[in-house]
């Protein structure tokens, strides 16, 4: 305990008013004063006074509750995102297979949903790069830092619902690390970022990622026509990439799991180190982290499938069976190998770029760039209006302290509550059931009739040679 | 502002998919163009007509079902070509399971 001094002279004795304070961690919080009054040298009134209601709990003890308070608003905000995350991306893995009818809707619900659980259990590199990597946490101070956490998360499924609402592209998780980054930027500052972390694991996987997934399935969708191309007309079965697209959208929803789910569980994780419940040097997630992020994530994804069964896929664009279990398998080793990196990708963006990259693998394709435009400029926007969204609700919490947290955890509440309301109305619609991922497959025309291909060319000009000698 | 960036793991994320891709795809069109020229031409009808799919009726379906068993009956091939071409369409089949699963088991393992 530190003793302060604020004392007034009287020319016949002396008031003196004694500040006691307490140290808890970097701040010193004022628990009570000693008030003594002495008249011609004796001692005419002494009294201690404790400062807050008696019998109040020591002002560590409160700390601690408060910073309990604020994990528990954390896990409980970072759970709800996981299932927003789930319930909005079930159509990644499952668009392709339903547009091509390998899978009904409710088979397919049902099998990205178990997958996603199943996926979750697979890695932990990518939660790793979220608890340690992006924020350095070993130079600020973490009761700081907690409520810096929770206005992230509040900038993020703000941003979330917002491009729900209006039907703009969007990706779950750049806009988690957006608004990580802009409550950590607005209340702390920018040495509490990693810019190289953030840029080599997350900026830079989210530019090249897609680009990557869009090659790779370029290049397999080739691969895969040429294979089984047959040049006399009989039967070339590639109805039978019907079957391979259970499996490889099943990876798909693997993938899912592995990245998406983990971003939560780095989160809470973070919290946890924070709050001095885990070490920092072991940053892996806890077992019970990992469990509940992947039940949650998992519920999520069934819970998003009802409004994909009610459209019955209505609303996709032609994808033939070929092109799509190349697209989910371009998609799906994209993520795995990226995951398995630390990479914190987008899975929305990977799906949409191997989609597009498949359509281009077939013959007489076109891209619309217009539409290619207008995903990519959502997805460009989503990292910094993440940033912004939560830096504002950072600011709150610089402002106004705990009441911060408080008008934060409402602010947190009536967007949950929206976010229910909205999902409640009865306008399942082919705009808002499908994900950007079939979306992404307008971005590719392909003609009804392709043009031959140069062994067909050469074929057909024997075919009229032989009848112009016949003749 | 010291920011490094380890360029490498790009360039390794990318091989390391598209081999994955590559070996997963090739192998399961190698395994039904095997399919095929063992007689055997899948015709897997849609489980659930979308509207992206060109509606197929029932009539539609038996008409390519007999097509691929007419083609299947005019194969040039012997019976002993035709069982070596199924026995490699499975190899085929069989190595991308196995890729797959190895994939996965590098993830789990390797981390």
């Amino acid at each position: 305990m530190t003793i302060g001094r604020n004392a007034s002279a009287r020319v016949d004795g002396y008031a003196r008013r004694t500040e006691l304070t307490e140290r808890a961690g970097d701040v010193r919080i004022p628990c009570g004063r000693v008030n003594e009054c002495r008249l011609h040298g004796e001692l005419f009134v002494r009294a201690a006074v404790r400062s807050a209601l008696p019998p109040s709990p020591s002002p560590r003890k409160r700390t601690v509750e408060t910073a309990a308070l604020i994990v528990v608003l954390i896990i409980g905000l970072a759970l709800f995102f996981d299932f927003t995350n789930g319930f909005h991306d079930t159509a990644n893995a499952m668009a392709t297979p339903i547009a091509t009818g390998a899978l009904k809707p409710k088979v397919a619900v049902l099998l990205a949903a178990g997958l996603n659980l199943v996926g979750a259990f697979l890695s932990t590199e990518v939660s790793k790069t979220i608890s340690h990597g992006i924020v350095r946490e070993d130079q600020i101070s973490p009761g700081a830092f907690l409520p810096l956490i929770f206005a992230g998360l509040i900038g993020a499924i703000t941003w979330n619902m917002l491009t729900w609402l209006l039907g703009l592209p969007s990706s779950s998780s750049h806009a988690l690390f957006g608004g990580l980054i802009g409550a950590t930027l607005v209340g702390i500052g920018a040495y509490a970022i990693d810019f190289g972390v953030v840029l080599s694991k997350v900026i830079l996987p989210a530019l090249i990622a897609p680009v990557t997934a869009g090659v790779i399935a370029f290049a397999a969708t080739k691969l895969a026509y040429a294979m089984t191309r047959r040049y006399d007309g009989k039967p070339d079965g590639r109805d039978g990439f019907r079957w391979g697209q259970i499996f490889s959208s099943s990876l798909v929803a693997l993938a899912h799991g592995t990245n998406d789910a983990q971003k939560t569980m780095g989160v809470i994780t973070l919290a946890l180190i924070m709050a001095g419940w885990q070490d920092s040097a072991h940053a892996d997630p806890q077992l019970w982290v990992i469990f509940a992020c992947a039940f949650t994530i998992a519920l999520g994804t069934y819970m998003g499938g009802w409004r994909i069964i009610r459209t019955l896929g209505k609303g996709l664009t032609d994808v033939k069976p070929a092109q799509g279990f190349s697209a989910e398998s371009s998609t799906a080793a994209t993520i795995l190998a990226s995951s398995a990196l630390g990479f914190a990708l987008s899975t929305t963006q990977v799906a949409s770029g191997s989609v597009i990259g498949s359509g281009l693998g077939r013959r007489g394709a076109k891209v619309r760039w217009r539409t290619v435009g207008r995903i990519t400029i959502g997805w460009l926007l989503t990292l910094p209006a993440a940033g912004i969204v939560g830096a504002a609700a950072a600011l709150i919490v610089a402002w106004l302290g705990p009441w911060g947290i408080a008008i934060d955890a409402v602010l947190a509440v009536i967007i949950v509550l929206l976010l229910f309301l909205r999902s409640r109305r009865d306008e399942v619609t082919a705009a808002n059931a499908m994900s950007e991922v079939a979306d992404s497959g307008r971005a590719v025309k392909v003609k009804r009739n392709p043009p031959p291909t140069r062994r067909q060319r050469r074929l057909e000009r024997e075919r009229a040679r032989q009848e112009k000698g016949q003749r | 502002m010291d920011v490094q960036i380890d360029w490498l793991a790009f360039v390794q994320v990318f091989f390391a998919a598209l081999i994955a891709a590559v070996a997963v795809v090739g192998s399961y069109a190698l395994g039904l163009r095997m399919l095929v020229r063992a007689g055997r031409a899948p015709v897997v009808a849609p489980a659930e007509f979308t509207d992206a799919i060109t509606v197929m009726t029932d009539k539609q379906r038996a008409k390519a079902e007999k097509a691929a068993a007419k083609a299947a009956k005019r194969s040039p091939l012997t019976d002993a070509q035709k069982r070596l071409a199924f026995a490699v369409a499975c190899a085929a089949f069989g190595f991308c399971a196995l890729a797959v699963l190895s994939g996965l088991l590098l993830i789990v393992i390797g981390h």
